[in-house]
């Protein structure tokens, strides 16, 4: 029973793994793949101190988000936002809620 | 006049501190590198410039960050040097827009616009003077220039004051206004502290409390929130940007070309070669440092300071290639010889040899190959792979509870676990970071390298260098058990983050990659000239007296009477398991000896056991009696422990520094210890009985 719900599990991850979104698509971030851009329409850091942090590093709601790199082991994720570039967690990435427009 | 540098980390900060004061100064391509503020004064002025460590906000979220906080706020200088990296020019003036609220002069300086016209953007200085009413100086603080023309600028005052710039919308600066009104005239950074109570910074709850007579900030925050719909901390933020926004397109025009960066890093962090290309530069970087350079001159430092038997032995992963005859006496025996005929007593003379010139020649024996291995490190540093590493495995040290940041000091650790420990500040987070430093030590340093070499050439034969590898690896698997057991049980390390930039690739400047080697290896001497010195004393006084204070002379009195015995002695109940059945505290206290001598140096591990088996029956190590009971599976589990349990003294201390406090050095000492000792009792235990069922 637990193996076959693991397997599951494990299959809807590799399926959402990849999966390309289409333009117009409300995702967390780390679904895009490279070279895509995403709108940030919301986030949701529970931790204050890192939520101010990226608020500083300008990560506020509107700006458009590219995934330029992906470490080769799957994690952590280098982004480019206002002209630099910024390696980031997946963690992250997931609860920045985005709309994809490229 | 007292001027504060101010910028984001990798911003050319420490670089544009050293062209304006002359002073060298850590220069790294590596975020955070500015640990703690730096003071010097302007060439051919007498202008005070402090450079504060690399900050994006002024909101802190590290220890750096509150540093260069603390100084503004607290030492208010009479003008803040702002230095902006062009090429990310948007996020830096983010902290531009809160510098200028403070109320102090603000001059900005635009570094590396060269790097940003190659890349086909152009930068209109004068339209960002209109727009932000400050000066703006375009420099290159790599090529030293337009250093003259700032420095000028600020001698002669030419700089534009500060003028208050309003940057957020009509809404937000008329609640700003209203708290302004209501803050004590003693406040002289106005604009800051009134942005800083509508945030709600748990920093100014007390002014907060302080205000409520005339003001109700909560209420005030409350109703703006309502209005926005959103929280005043993100509303002013994203103001901020906004404000950046609005400016940038008429400030920057771009044409987009790919730089030479991004093709690298098409191969080096390719999926597939990324790893490989790893290995393989950390192969070359420990084959010529701790491999060639530290074969070729470990025994000829050796001999130098304590003489050697008719020829230098030069050796290479601990396997001799070759020896040079020689009669040199060296500089210790030398000493004793000048004091005895002078009618110096025979403890003297051991003093000058043995407990001092001894102790630190120990230490000053690496010097070479670490010199070569700080220059190396440097030059991966300054060249900007060091950061890649970090994003190539921060997914693999993430399980562990580390962070790909913590890497750095496993690398520097091949070395020496001293600027290894330092080199973990880093790291951001607080536990990530606690448990980088004691996970570092495990790492089989220069000096435990003699143990591995001598230990595995007398015990494995010609399996030896297979085992020395084998080592290393036993390293990496203590640290991952370690390193998973310390997060699930001692520090609980649920939410961290991992933020970095990937800086450009670029030529390492010789001038600092040299300087960088230089100051790294003065620290080092430093170290072997104070905290091992004195323990190396301490141990030798130990050594060479016994109980009734007779000096062990080899004739009358002998080592096994001696200070050090005794506490031998108490202690080896610590190494019953790992040397089995049938041996009591009256065998084994030279393992205990020699435990504690690797305090002051874990090469002295070796040394001080053949101290030992000589002083027992004229024998070595591995056909003395006093070591009879060493067999490959007693020597290795011994090895295990002197490898994995509390580091030489040099490194205690620099995990007090770092750490901070004694209880925290105790504990993680405690820890490294602690599984030392399981790991190599179940070696010694299981291998027993592995030995007694005959499977060897």
């Amino acid at each position: 029973m637990d193996k076959i719900e693991r397997k599951k599990k494990k299959e809807a991850r590799k399926e959402e793994y990849n999966y390309v979104h289409k333009i117009g698509d409300i995702c967390p971030l780390s679904h895009l793949k490279i070279n895509q851009v995403g709108k940030v329409i919301n986030f949701n850091f529970e931790n204050k101190a890192l939520r101010r942090r990226l608020l500083d590093m300008g990560i506020t709601k509107g700006v458009e988000i590219e995934i330029v790199k992906i470490s080769p082991l799957h994690d952590p994720f280098n982004i480019r936002l206002r002209g630099y570039e910024l390696c980031i967690r997946k963690d992250e990435l997931e609860n920045i809620e985005c709309e994809v427009i490229k | 006049m007292k001027c504060a540098l101010v910028g984001n980390q990798n911003s050319g900060k420490s670089l544009l501190f050293n062209d304006l004061t002359g002073l060298n100064q850590k220069v790294g391509n590596w975020a955070g590198v500015t640990i703690e503020r730096k003071e010097g004064i302007i060439k051919g002025t007498d202008i005070e410039i402090v450079d504060l460590p690399g900050i994006y906000s002024l909101s802190p979220y590290t220890s750096e960050e509150e540093v260069s906080r603390k100084f503004i706020i607290e030492e208010k200088p009479d003008l803040i040097i702002n230095i902006i990296d062009s090429t990310s020019i948007e996020r830096s003036l983010y902290l531009t827009t809160q510098l200028l609220e403070l109320g102090i002069d603000v001059v900005i300086v635009l570094n590396m616009e060269d790097i940003l016209k190659k890349r086909g953007y152009k930068l209109d200085i004068k339209q960002l003077e209109n727009y932000l009413h400050t000066s703006c100086y375009s420099i290159s603080a790599l090529k030293n220039t337009g250093i003259k023309e700032l420095v000028n600028a600020i001698k002669n005052k030419e700089y534009k004051e500060n003028s208050n710039l309003n940057i957020f919308n009509s809404d937000i600066e008329e609640y700003i206004k209203r708290v302004d009104l209501c803050l004590p005239s003693e406040i002289k950074e106005r604009r800051f502290s009134a942005i800083k109570l509508l945030e709600n910074d748990i920093r100014y709850n007390s002014l907060k409390e302080q205000l409520k007579k005339s003001i109700d900030i909560d209420n005030e925050i409350k109703v703006i929130e309502k209005n926005n719909n959103d929280d005043t901390e993100e509303l002013i933020a994203s103001q901020r940007y906004k404000f950046i926004e609005s400016i940038r397109d008429s400030v920057i025009t771009k044409s987009k070309k790919k730089s030479i960066s991004e093709k690298i890093d098409k191969v080096i962090l390719n999926k597939y070669a990324s790893i490989p290309i790893f290995i393989l530069i950390m192969i070359i970087i420990f084959t010529l440092s701790v491999g060639i350079i530290g074969g070729l001159t470990v025994n000829l430092v050796d001999t130098f300071f304590n003489g050697c038997d008719g020829s230098i032995h030069i050796e290479m992963f601990g396997i001799e290639i070759g020896t040079i005859p020689s009669t040199f006496k060296g500089i210790g025996p030398m000493l004793g010889e000048v004091i005895s005929n002078n009618n110096g007593s025979d403890w003297a003379v051991s003093l000058i040899a043995d407990g001092i010139i001894g102790g630190v020649g120990a230490v000053v024996n690496f010097i070479p190959q670490l010199v070569i291995l700080f220059l190396l490190l440097s030059l991966l540093e300054t060249s900007g792979y060091m950061s890649r590493i970090t994003f190539l495995f921060d997914n693999f040290f993430r399980k562990i509870g580390l962070s790909g940041k913590s890497l750095i000091p496993f690398i520097v650790g091949i070395g020496c676990s001293v600027p290894a420990i330092m080199s973990s500040r880093t790291v951001e987070d607080d536990k990530e970071k606690k448990m980088t430093i004691t996970l570092t030590p495990f790492i089989p340093c220069n000096a435990k390298l003699p143990i591995i070499a001598c230990i595995c050439g007398g015990f494995f034969g010609q399996y030896s260098l297979l085992v020395t590898i084998l080592m290393y690896f036993f390293a990496i698997a203590v640290i991952i058990l370690v390193g998973w057991f310390m997060n699930k049980f001692i520090i609980k390390n649920k939410s961290t983050s991992y933020l970095i930039e990937l800086p450009e690739y670029h030529i390492p400047s010789a001038r600092y990659v040299f300087k960088d080697t230089f100051e790294k290896t003065l620290e080092f001497l430093k170290r072997a000239g104070t905290i091992i010195l004195l323990a190396s004393i301490v141990v030798w006084f130990l050594g060479s007296f016994t109980y009734d204070f007779h000096y062990v002379d080899g004739t009358n009195h002998f080592i096994e009477q001696s200070f050090l015995a005794y506490i031998g002695r108490g202690l080896s109940w610590i190494f019953y398991p790992m040397v089995g059945i049938g041996h009591n505290y009256n065998d084994i206290w030279g393992i205990s000896v020699s435990a504690i001598q690797g305090l002051v140096a874990k090469e002295q591990v070796i040394s001080s056991m053949q101290v030992i088996a000589k002083v027992a029956d004229e024998g070595n190590i591995f056909t003395s009696s006093a070591f009879s009971y060493l067999n490959p599976v007693t020597a290795f589990a011994i090895m295990t422990f002197n490898l994995f349990s509390a580091p030489c003294f040099g490194t205690i201390g620099a995990m007090k520094k770092e750490l901070g406090s004694y209880k925290e050095m105790f504990k993680a000492i405690g820890i490294e210890t602690g599984f030392a000792w399981v790991i190599a009792s179940l070696i010694g235990i299981v291998g027993g009985i592995l030995g007694l069922l005959g499977v060897f």
